[in-house]
């Protein structure tokens, strides 16, 4: 029964570790910026809803509706006005740049703040529920709606309206979404921006499970490296599961060693690229067996109406053919 | 390339003048403490900026995590002086070899990727180090340990070791450059493919830097925890130690080895006047940093070649 519990605890905490990649996944995977900042932008929307609930009298989770636009707002404009610039000379001045920024973000927090550890607390902080003689913490139940809430918003974001297709147009092929109308910095930046405001939701999640300091950032941006590369890139059901097997693996690991495990575990992923290796397995598995079963179904036919960065890539593939 | 022998020859006499001038100072402690004290910094944020301009200016590797070795060799010395009761040379040595040991096995895993990958992948083994010592009661977790030395070393003793183990890196890193290994890392960096098809061994070039970037890094992490006296793991597995490393090749001028010399210097007295303004100072020189990659980002090394 116990096992079970703390199995349970795991998963709803999985919750809160895929928020806290979500946004490290869309800079990664989307705008291909390492964002080394997106530690301190988390621990600044816990220090975010902390104020509001100290200064308005608010609950925590309403906190939000100020420190989502907050941060969206500060993400675009350090996109717009320095790492665009950045990334134009290539990958490791941008790189630099959010190193800068999550070094003086860092410090200014600690002046502004002090260095005492923060949480953000409420009256049903410690409430359980007891759920078939489990008794589980309701703020984790909530945390994992909240993520959950995020994430399924941020998927209908980038897929039904015109911003989303565009960052990922953008993401696709940057020349030809430019050709297509589309203000490739102004993309880069919203996707930054909202990358940003998804910190916001982690910070909370953050402030509300632990507790912080100004220096808490880099922790948490590692945390956020390991959910984006067990969950791939860009991918936000990956995302979700990723946050799912982190939780479980600090829930087994514990309090000391659970942090070291993952920090070994990303090394490995990183350098060793086991999933890869799968991924390659399942590829060659799937492929064997469509050459079972279908031939010379691929081709035209299926896409009728394609997208000018698809038609693009087409055309690319055809010139390298010929 | 064709180059004129003679101020070559001149040029080196010039450095051979200037480096025993600056000897000399350390001996005598004729320029008095404070003065020693600021060589001691500039030549040691020399050796560990030239270390991370070779990896990152010349060699195209990034690291976030140099101060892994610093860490490393820091707790070397503690270790090695205090639990073992041993004098501290023997305390650099210990310090040099595991850090050796250390980047050798990790070269396996660390070659294998690169650029920004690269970066992260030494962040967190540094981390990771940092997080392994604050857990591990061998090194008295986050207590720290202290160093011990019968007689302790002064400033004066200190400033000529760090001296001479800085010539000893500028040294390294010119000669390297001028051989056939460093025309190979050059070549490796513009393009890894092109280099791999003219038969650059890359893998083999790229260990062999970070090695030496290694050893150097944590020479002169050993000497600045002598000095210092204690370690603690928040103190040599800090992300502060590549900041500066980082701060001072972009303001000097990555790729260049003239430009981490300026840009120590600068460091140096920068940070001296900026301890008046606590908790300032990372937020200043981060700043500097942002704006010089933006835009002067060849650094003030070149900056004064294109207006000459």
């Amino acid at each position: 029964m116990y096992v079970l519990q703390v199995i349970i605890n795991g998963i709803l905490l999985g919750g809160v570790y895929a928020v806290l990649g979500l946004g490290m996944s869309l800079s990664l995977g989307i705008v291909k910026l390492t964002n080394l900042a997106h530690g301190e932008y988390i621990i600044l929307g816990a220090y975010a809803s902390m104020l509001l609930q100290a200064w308005l009298g608010i609950d925590p989770f309403l906190s939000l509706v100020i420190s989502v636009p907050f941060l969206f707002f500060a993400g675009y404009l350090i996109q717009i006005f320095l790492v665009n610039r950045a990334m134009m000379s290539g990958s490791e001045p941008a790189l630099l740049v959010t190193f800068g920024i999550s070094v003086i973000l860092k410090d200014a927090m600690l002046l502004v703040f002090g260095a005492d550890a923060r949480h953000i607390a409420t009256d049903y902080s410690n409430i359980t529920v007891d759920i078939a003689g489990l008794s589980i913490p309701l703020l984790n139940i909530l945390l994992l709606l909240l993520s959950g809430v995020a994430i399924l918003l941020l998927h209908l974001f980038m897929h039904k309206t015109y911003t989303g297709r565009a960052i990922r147009a953008v993401s696709d092929d940057r020349e030809a979404a430019s050709l297509s109308g589309i203000s490739v910095g102004h993309t880069l930046a919203v996707a930054c921006g909202i990358a940003a405001a998804t910190a916001a939701v982690a910070g909370l999640c953050v402030g509300m499970k632990w507790t912080w300091y100004p220096s808490s950032g880099g922790h948490y941006l590692l945390i956020a490296f390991v959910i984006v590369v067990i969950g791939g890139l860009g991918n936000v059901a990956g995302t979700f599961i990723a946050g799912i097997v982190f939780g479980l693996m600090q829930v087994i690991g514990g309090a000391s060693y659970g942090l070291l495990i993952s920090y070994i575990f990303l090394i490995v992923i990183l350098t060793l690229h086991p999933h890869e290796a799968l991924i390659r397995f399942l590829d060659r598995m799937k492929s064997t067996d469509r050459q079972k079963t279908a031939n010379g179904l691929s081709g035209s036919g299926f896409v009728t109406v394609k997208t000018q960065t698809e038609f693009k890539s087409e055309q690319k593939e055809s010139s390298d053919a010929t | 390339m064709r180059h004129n022998p003679a101020p070559v020859k001149k040029r080196a006499v010039l450095y051979i003048v200037l480096f025993l001038v600056l000897l000399l100072a350390g001996i005598t402690g004729f320029p008095g403490n404070n003065i020693l004290r600021y060589g001691f910094r500039i030549f040691l944020y020399i050796t560990i900026g030239e270390m991370w301009n070779l990896l990152s200016g010349y060699a195209g590797m990034t690291s976030l995590g140099q101060q892994a070795f610093i860490g490393l060799s820091g707790y070397s010395l503690a270790l090695a002086t205090t639990k073992y009761g041993l004098p501290f040379p023997l305390g650099f040595v210990s310090g040099l070899i595991i850090s050796f040991a250390f980047a050798f096995v990790l070269s396996f895993l660390l070659l294998r990727i690169d650029g920004m990958y690269f970066a992260i992948t030494t962040w967190v083994v540094a981390e990771a180090l940092g997080t392994l010592f604050m857990s591990m009661t061998y090194v008295n977790r986050g207590a720290g340990m202290t160093i011990t030395a019968t007689p302790y070393p002064k400033i004066g003793v200190l400033y000529v070791m760090a001296l001479i183990l800085c010539a000893l890196s500028l040294v390294t890193v010119v000669e390297l450059l001028k051989s056939k290994l460093g025309l190979a890392v050059i070549a490796m960096k513009d393009d890894k493919q092109a280099a791999e098809a003219t038969g650059v061994n890359v893998k083999r070039c790229r260990r062999i830097v970070y090695l030496i970037a290694a050893g150097f890094t944590a020479l002169a992490g050993s000497l600045f925890f002598l000095n210092k006296g204690t370690i603690y793991p928040e103190s040599g597995f800090d992300i502060g130690w590549t900041i500066s490393m980082v701060f001072i090749v972009i303001i000097g001028g990555s790729g260049t080895v003239a430009g981490p010399i300026a840009g120590s210097v600068i460091y140096v007295l920068l940070s001296e006047f900026l301890a008046h303004y606590p908790g300032w100072s990372n937020i200043i020189l981060g700043a500097l940093a942002i704006l010089m990659i933006l835009f002067c980002p060849q650094g003030i090394v070149r900056l004064r070649r294109r207006i000459s």
